[in-house]
Order: C-alpha cells, then structure tokens, then sequence
C-alpha cells in the first residue's frame, strides 16, 4: 500500500456546502441530508460512514444529481473544480457524469447489463460521451485494406501462409473495426482483468471481477471524483482486499479524488485518508483517518469505533439501539442527544455547529465549544476511568 | 458415552445439471467428506465459515433438511435424519430451528409481527390459552431484549433490521428448539446494530442452552461469540477447532490467508502486501484428488496433489488442519456416528463411504479402548466405595438446619470416616471481605473487588451428594477491556481439581458431585495474563431441606444510607409498586417484609435517558435477607427484569438501588411486587 499522506495535496476539488435533500412523504418530509459541508482534496480517499439510514448513498447521489423522487435537494451547493454542479443543464449533467464525477455503485454485480458483452458496455460509456469520432469512415478503411492487398513475394519463406494471415488481420480490422480495443485492455490492465473477458458477458464474471469492471467504467473518463458507493460489500474478505487494493491503485496511477461510501470501519482504516462520520443525516466529524481510530471525539463515533468486533481481542459484546427519532421530525439542538451519554440542557437548545478542532479535523459537538472546556474534560475523565 | 446432539459423517453432495441420460453431465461437489459434531451439552456455538462458494450455505440446507445428501449421514440425537418417519420429522423440525439471512425477506409486510408469533402457534400448538400464549410471546421478546408492546403491532418496516431479526430469533426460541441454525444471520444488519443479535445468541446459549450452528464469512462475529469453528474452502474441512485457538493462530495456509485478510480497525496496521488471486482456469481445475487448496498455496507440494490431505492434530486440543505440512503429527480420529439402540452397527458403517473406513476402524478401535478404560474403572469404584458409609452422610446431611452459621466443621464432624477437614492446601486470601466460607444450600458471593485479586472460599462437601454451581461475573472489569471471566476453580480436599469454569463465558452453570466429604475450596483468581473480574457471583445450590420460619419478624441488620426524601420506604407484599424519576446518582432503599416460605414475583423496569444505547447498565439492584445476604438481585444488562424467589427466613428484606461502580445509575425506573 502506498503511503497515502503524500498523494492528498490541498487543493479541494470537490466543495459540498449546505447541502439538504429530503424525501417527500404524505406525513411530511423525510430530512435524509441536513446542511452537510465538506471538502475533498485533490489526490484524496475520503471515508462516508454511518448507519443505514444516516443518509450516506443520498450525499453520494446527491453530489451525482441522481436523486430520485419522491427525493429532491432543497439547497445547497456542489463545486467540483469550479462547476457548480446544481446550475447544469439535464445535457450539460450528462456529459459531466463519468468525466468530471463517476460512480462506482451499491451491488456493482447488478449495475452491469446482463444482455450486453463487457466491451460494448465499456464502448457505451466511452462513445456517449467522446462520440464516435474516432471511427474511421468505411470507406477509408476500404481504401487502406485494398492498398494493403498486394501478391506475396516469392523470395520470402511461406509466402502464402504470411499473406493469408496478414490478409486475415486486414480483413477483421475492415470488418469488425474496434477502435477502443487497446483502450480497454489498458483498463482492463489498471484493474487487473485479464483480456479475454473484452468478449464476455456479465454473468461469465465472478463477483469480484464484476466490481472490478464497474471500477474500468468508473476510471474510463479520468473523471475527477469518484465515488464508490459501498463497492465491496459484498464480496469476501480475500476478493474484498484485492478489490480495495485494485481501487487504491487505480486512484493513486490517475490521481483522481475517491469518496469511498461504506459501514466496514475495518477497511476504511486500510484505504481512506480522512473519514467523515454521518449521523441521522448530519456530519457530526470529519477527520484524518488516524486520529478517527486513536481518538474519536464526537460521542457516536467513539461508540462506532468500541463496537468495531475485534479478531484480535474476545470483548464483551456493546450493544446499541438503532436511530431512535422519527427522521421526520428530529429533536431539537444536537440529533444525537438522545443517544449520548454527554448529553446536557444545552444540547437540546442549541445545534452545534463543525468545530475546527485542528487542521481538516471538525467535529459537530457543544463538548468541544471553548466555553464548555470544564464539561468536556470531565466527560472524558469517565471514559478514561472505564 | 452421552450421544452427541448433531453428527454429520462423511457427508457429501453433489450438485449436477445438464446432460442427457448421464452423457455430459456437469457436477459440482458443494461438500466433500464433511464430518461434524456438536455435543449434546453445554450449549455451543459452532461456526461454518468460508468464502462464497465453499458450502456453508448447502451445509445449512442439508441440516435443515431442505436438501437430500449425495451420501453419508445426518443424525441427530441419535436418529439419521434419512430415516426418520413423518412423525420424527416434525420433531425433528420442532427441535432444529432456523434464522435467516435476510431479515427483510421473511416477513409478510402485510401483516403485523404478532401475525409470525400466531402462525407459530398455529404450526406447533403452542399454547391453547390466550393470556399463557401471550406470556409466552412475551418472554420470548424478553430473551432478545424486545418488548412486546413495541413491536407486535407494528408492521415490519416499521423495525430496524436488527429489531427484525430478533424477532426471528424469539419466534425460534418460543418453539424451544435444541439447535438454530443461523445462517449469515447479521450479515444484512448495520454494524452498530450486530451486537444486540449476536448478544440475543449468546443469552440462548447461556440461559437457555439452545446450540447454534452459526454460518458466516464474518470472522470477527465468530471471534466474538464462536465456540468451535470449522472452516470450509471448496467444500472441506481446511481447518477446525476453538474459534480463538484457529483465529489467534491459523495453521492452514488459507485460514492464514483469510485472517490475514480481515481488514483491521486500525490505520497505523495496513495491508503490507498486495495479494492476487490465480486465473479462473487454475482455479477451476483445483485438484479433484488433491488439495482443493492446490492452485493458491503458496507452500504447496507434489504431494499435495495425490491426495486430499487429512485432518493433522494441531498442539492444542480439537484444533486439527488439513495441510500435509503438519504430516508428521497424528491424524484426527474421525468419532463413528452413534445411532440410538444401534451404536457403530454393521449399516451405520456401509453407509459411509469406503474411503474413510480405515479411519473409523480406527477410531472404532479407539471407542472400545475407552469402554474397556471404562469398565476397568468401573470395577475398581466399589472398592473405595465400601470404605464409607453413604447412608449415614446422607441422613446426617438432612439434620442440619439451614439457618445455622455457615461453618463446615458441623456438617462434617458428622461423618466418622471423613477425616478431611481443612484443605490440603491454602491459596492466600486477600481481600478482607472474602466471605470464607460457604453454605451449600443456596448460598452467593458477590464480589466487588479490584481485577487482580486473588478469592479463596471453601465449603462443604459429602461423598455422593451433587450440588449445582454458576458462576456470573460482570462489572466493569469487562465492559470493553478485553478482561476475561476468571480461572474459577473448584478443587477437592486433596487439592485436585473437580470442575472449571468455562472462562470464555461470563455465566456459566454446572454440576459437581462431590467425589470425597471434606472441605472443598473455590478459587478465583487472576487468569495467567493478570486479568480478573471485578464483578462476580458465585452460587451454588442443592438439596437441602424446607426453611423453618422464624417466630418473629426482625429488622434488618444493617442500613444502607438512606437518600432522597421521596423514597417510599415500606412495600407491602402482596401487589405494590414503586416507581422514582430521580437523579441517576441517587441512591434508594426500600424494605419489605418476607415471610419464611413465601414466593413472590419481582419486576423491575428502568429507563429513561441513561440507559438509551449509550452503554450505560441498569443499577445494582439488590434483595438482602434480614442478615444483610443477598438473596435476589437483577441482570444489569437488561432494561427489563422479571423474577421470582422465596423468602428464607422471615424478617425485613432490603431492596437497595443504587449507583453502579462506576457512579452511574437510572433516572426512571418501577418496580413491581406481586404474591406469586
């Protein structure tokens, strides 16, 4: 694994500001994404983790402008490189999918078209947005394989058997023309596919090598954001490692941004640079990802940190409810109150807004408010006693 | 020999498709030669784990009959399941449960949850009464830690999925099976919530002795809560043993692969080497003979390719590996199945197959090597026992009343032959509130105490005479530090040692019948590593006969301070409640009077703030006799309690709440009294 550190540079290429999408229903609006802000660097693994439920694949496709109804975005702002993403046009959105944001998505296996060869689905991607262009005219390409037809010499050794198989070449490259051919085995290449599955169908495939062409198709474009919805869950531990390690790969060769969507706290610790934890549709932090293990700060990390299992070490079990608002109408102030153990009155008055704690490390909690400094040292003494 | 409750022997199927009049026909081995067992008692939790593919999920049908054998054996309790008639069958049914995977997919999402609770009692006729089948549905929530009144008329979208398979898992415990399978029963369910389910398994096990066969590729859950493991690649066994013993050290190269490739929690340990999986074709053409593991292993040998290798014993106990490079230790003898009124019969044996018949002559050979120890034994037991006299301990046992002071020496100066009064030899106590010594009637320690102490009590034992034991440890010892339940050990007069407790369980019960009179010694320490318990209870319970009431009523003996002036002091026994909204730090004392010989029924509720999923138990909440014993108290891990017990001795009880060690308590809670 490379040393990750050195490939986030600290331009962002991707700002989500205030960004709030909710799913309309007859008893009012579902709040799936309440006014999340975060910034992605450039040559950066960005973690989204969280409950089902905490609004983690909405952000995804919010940022990718594939939120469906009954769920709509309310406001918000989305800049990658600049591009206001929320002001294109359906045209302009279309273009811009897979090259300036692409998507690896939930359950890769299903997302692929089960009646079409890989490369057709391959050439789809990369034709609907670059056109057929580089296609050569037939008649171009008649004018080349006649021009090509010549007589064997009889100096060379077998003649006619060269001159039937160059004839042969020729003759496939008129008819079954394949411009992009070179292109997918490089990708095929970047993935580690082998080439021979250019001509298969999806369910020739096993599971992890699927996922590994919906990762080609995700690269294909260069785009500038990826984002890996849930990309390995599920696949095996040895297939899920070489998959991860394939999308690592990947992203450090064309230096592109990845936000890696998933709720294994195990294998976001191996591939992710920052990790941004989502409660109840709120950012509640976002941090480095070794100061996320060594010392979570906000209260619903730390519990999703404790209740990690472990193969290393038999603990008793911790054992925590689900969401226990009705998402339609959350409680007043902090949304994680009612589960946390810190919680005080002046959680319930006031919402705290992303405390910068040190630099690309913020976390959404009063505890860490200057003024509250007494409240949180004693919160974290009784931790230390435990 | 007891019988095992689930054998599986040399079981093998094979999945075949196209083809004409055998002509072309494909066949995939889902499982090849696959033995398995699981004992009858204590309760285990036996995990199947391996990549998709490897024939966990097939084994799991085959157990829950949904699919036939290729061949081999299925038995259990000591019936083949092949052979069972319709009305075995549905016993069978009855006792061999299942859990799914999806919790979405089971539910009927027009109905309500209590419709899954009546369509069991439709199936299995529960319970003819109304209000019995209630309290039935109800308990069965318990056990899981739901509550009746907020799932059963819920529609299942309405629950989480964890709350969903919890439901699965109280359907399958009301129909009181003797074994679940679950398969990937989590493997749906977010992480946070996991543990609640995996906890639901644990407290089967434990309280209710309900066996799982646990199928997974979630090595960390198996970790957590597996007794035995089994992992299967491409339909063999490549690895079994202690679920600790295989993860902590996997001998096999591709259990050592797989481990290796459980991603850790932990930033700063990342992946050092990039791995690659062989072609498809190499892969496909895995060795039909030889290790399945041929392909990927980077140990591999020519050797390797002749033959499929067995199970080699590893060092420690039950852990054995299927890799020729252990070929110099001693192979696992394979046990013969063990059928009802026809143990290792000629049939049993033709039905397995002739490869592996070697190996259980062998282990045949081995079996009667046992009963003939068995029976060398047995002739030798009347010789010691003619040197004392049972009735005579027995009937002076009876004698003793149950309120003297809880001394050894009186019930054993009783008995001439023992001559056995101190034990052999002393642990240093330390601790000064070590109880010392026991009475074996129903007596209890309960130990606050710092971890690394040393606790050392004895009591008193007589020949013959079998006591019950269980052991409960908590505290915050081992919320989260990895702290073990400690070596607790029991061990006779001479110093030998007569029952264990389990020490990868936090409850654990069991039974010892003493093997000589004389003094008997519990100790509980620190394990080998240093790490103890602070927390725990020891109990222990035989026959001994009805309490004599006492004339008057006392009070008690000591007070616990009294806090908050809106205590409500007395409860009168009969039906009465008591229900506070305070502080979390206060602590309560109430009193009731007990009357020798009466049972009541106690409940306890908590909530409030406190306790929602934040990690935070239910308070200390205790019963004392008039003599300052505890007699009663609840499980802190739970919300709510319910249970009932009988007043000793008459006199004023005391039922103190308060903070736990920690300082933390409850805000709300109510607690009920009612004549049983």
């Amino acid at each position: 694994m490379s040393e990750q550190n050195n490939s986030a540079s600290d331009r962002v290429v991707l700002n989500v500001d205030n960004l709030r999408i909710h799913y309309a229903t007859p008893q009012g609006d579902v709040i799936a994404v309440s006014d999340i802000n975060f910034k992605l660097y450039e040559g950066e693994t960005l973690g989204l983790v969280g409950e089902s439920g905490c609004g983690k694949s909405t952000t995804a496709y919010g940022i990718l402008q594939l939120v469906q109804p009954p769920g709509y975005i309310v406001h918000g702002s989305i800049e990658v490189e600049g591009t206001e993403v929320l002001d294109l046009t359906e045209e302009e959105l279309r273009k811009f999918r897979w090259t300036g944001l692409s998507l690896i998505p939930q359950g890769a296996m299903n997302s692929l078209n089960p009646t079409m060869r890989v490369k057709n689905q391959i050439i789809d991607v990369i034709e609907s947005h670059e056109g057929k262009a580089n296609y050569e005219p037939f008649g171009e390409r008649l004018k080349a394989f006649l021009r090509k037809l010549r007589l064997p010499r009889r100096k060379e050794k077998e003649p006619l058997r060269k001159y039937l198989g160059e004839l042969r070449q020729n003759l496939v490259l008129l008819l079954r023309y394949e411009p992009l051919k070179e292109r997918i085995f490089d990708l095929f290449q970047q993935v580690g596919l082998p080439n021979r599955i250019y001509n298969m169908y999806p369910h020739e495939l096993s599971g992890g090598m699927k996922q590994r062409v919906c990762i080609a198709m995700g690269v294909a474009l260069h785009p500038t954001v990826v984002i890996a919805d849930e990309a390995t869950s599920a696949l095996d531990v040895v297939v899920q490692r070489i998959v991860a390690q394939t999308l690592v790969e990947v992203k450090d060769e064309i230096g592109v941004s990845l936000i890696v969507i998933g709720h294994d706290m195990g294998l976001l610790a191996q591939i992710v640079d920052r990790i941004a934890v989502m409660y109840a549709g709120k950012m509640v932090e976002i941090a480095p990802v070794e100061n996320v293990y060594a010392n979570p700060l906000h209260p619903y990390t730390q519990l999703l940190i404790d209740s990690i299992p472990s193969i290393k070490e038999r603990k008793p079990l911790k054992i925590t409810e689900g969401i226990t608002h009705d998402p339609r109408n959350p409680p007043s102030g902090c949304i994680f109150r009612l589960r946390c153990p810190f919680a005080w009155e002046h959680c319930a008055l006031e919402e705290p807004s992303q405390i910068i704690v040190e630099e690309k490390h913020e976390v959404a909690c009063h505890l860490f408010d200057e003024q509250f400094e007494k409240r949180r040292s004693d919160a974290f003494a009784t931790i230390a006693n435990s | 020999m007891p019988s095992p409750l689930l054998q599986i022997r040399d079981a093998t199927k094979i999945y075949s498709s196209g083809g004409f009049l055998g002509s072309g026909k494909k066949s995939v081995v889902a499982l090849d030669n696959f033995n398995m067992t699981i004992a009858e008692s204590p309760a285990t939790i036996t995990t199947i784990a391996g990549e998709s593919g490897s024939g966990k999920t097939t084994l799991a049908n085959l157990v829950l009959g949904f699919i036939k054998l290729s061949s081999g054996n299925i038995i259990f309790d000591g019936e083949d399941i092949t052979d069972m008639s319709d009305e075995q069958l549905k016993e069978y049914r009855r006792n061999v449960q299942a859990v799914f995977q999806d919790p979405f997919g089971v539910y009927n999402p027009f109905y309500r949850i209590d419709h899954v609770f009546d369509l069991v009692n439709k199936h299995f006729s529960l319970s003819d009464n109304q209000s019995e089948y209630r309290d039935m549905v109800e308990a069965g929530l318990n056990v899981v830690g739901l509550y009746g009144e907020d799932v059963l008329r819920k529609y299942p979208h309405q629950l989480s999925g964890g709350q969903r398979q919890r439901i699965m898992m109280a359907r399958a415990y009301m129909i009181k099976p003797r074994l679940i399978v679950a398969d990937e029963p989590v493997s749906m369910v977010d992480a946070s919530l996991r543990a609640s389910i995996l906890d639901a398994m644990l407290r089967l096990r434990d309280d209710h002795n309900i066996s799982f066969l646990y199928i997974t590729h979630d090595l960390s859950t198996a970790y957590q809560i597996g007794d035995q493991i089994y992992m299967l690649y491409q339909g063999t066994t490549a690895e079994r043993g202690s679920a600790m013993d295989v993860i902590d050290a996997p001998q096999h190269p591709y259990v050592q692969l797989l481990i290796d490739s459980v991603p850790v929690p932990d930033p700063t340990d990342k992946w050092d080497v990039n791995i690659s999986l062989p072609s498809e074709e190499e892969m496909r053409t895995a060795a039909s003979k030889g290790c399945r593991y041929y392909p990927r292993c980077p140990h591999r040998m020519d050797k390797c390719l002749v033959e499929q290798p067995p199970l080699f014993k590893m060092d420690k106990p039950g852990h054995e590996a299927a890799c020729y490079l252990y070929e110099e230790r001693d192979i696992a003898p394979i046990e013969p199945p063990m059928l009802v009124n026809r143990p290792i019969t000629e049939a049993a044996i033709v039905a397995v197959s002739n490869r592996n018949r070697e190996r259980l002559v062998a282990a045949a050979l081995i079996v009667i090597a046992f009963f003939v120890g068995v029976l060398i034994a047995s002739i030798r037991e009347p010789e010691v026992i003619v040197e004392t006299v049972v009735e005579e301990v027995v009937v002076t046992a009876t004698a003793i009343p149950p309120t003297e002071p809880p001394t050894a020496t009186p019930l054993l100066t009783a008995t001439p032959e023992s001559q056995v009064i101190v034990p052999a030899f002393v642990v240093e106590p330390e601790g000064a509130s070590d109880k010392g010594v026991i009475t074996w009637g129903v007596d209890t320690v309960e130990e606050i105490e710092d971890a690394d102490d040393r606790h050392s009590y004895t009591f008193a034992g007589f020949e013959g005479a079998t006591v019950r034991l269980k052991l409960i440890t908590g505290g915050r010892g081992l919320s989260g530090t990895g702290f073990y339940a400690p070596l607790a050990t029991i061990f006779d007069p001479d110093g030998v040692i007569v029952f264990a407790f389990d020490r990868s369980r936090r409850s654990h019960s069991g039974e010892l019948t003493f093997p000589v009179d004389g003094a008997y010694q519990i100790v509980i320490g620190a394990d080998e590593r240093g790490r103890g318990v602070e927390v725990y209870t020891i109990t222990i319970e035989g026959d001994m006969p009805e309490p004599t009431p006492m004339p008057t009523l006392v009070p008690p003996a000591f007070i616990v301070e009294l806090e908050g002036a809106v205590d409500k002091g007395l409860i009168v026994l009969g039906e009465d409640a008591v229900n506070e909204i305070e502080n979390a730090g206060d602590r309560h004392i109430y009193s009731i009077e007990g009357i020798a010989g009466t049972t009541i029924n106690v409940k306890l509720i908590t909530g409030g703030r406190g306790l929602s999923g934040t990690g935070f138990f239910a308070p200390l909440m205790t019963i004392y006799d008039p003599n300052g014993e505890i007699v009663f108290y609840f499980d802190r891990a739970r919300r709510s309690n319910s249970g009932s017990f009988t007043f000793a001795m008459t006199g004023a009880y005391q039922i103190v709440i308060g903070p736990d060690e920690r300082g933390r308590g409850v805000e709300a809670y109510t607690i009920t009294f009612a004549d049983a």
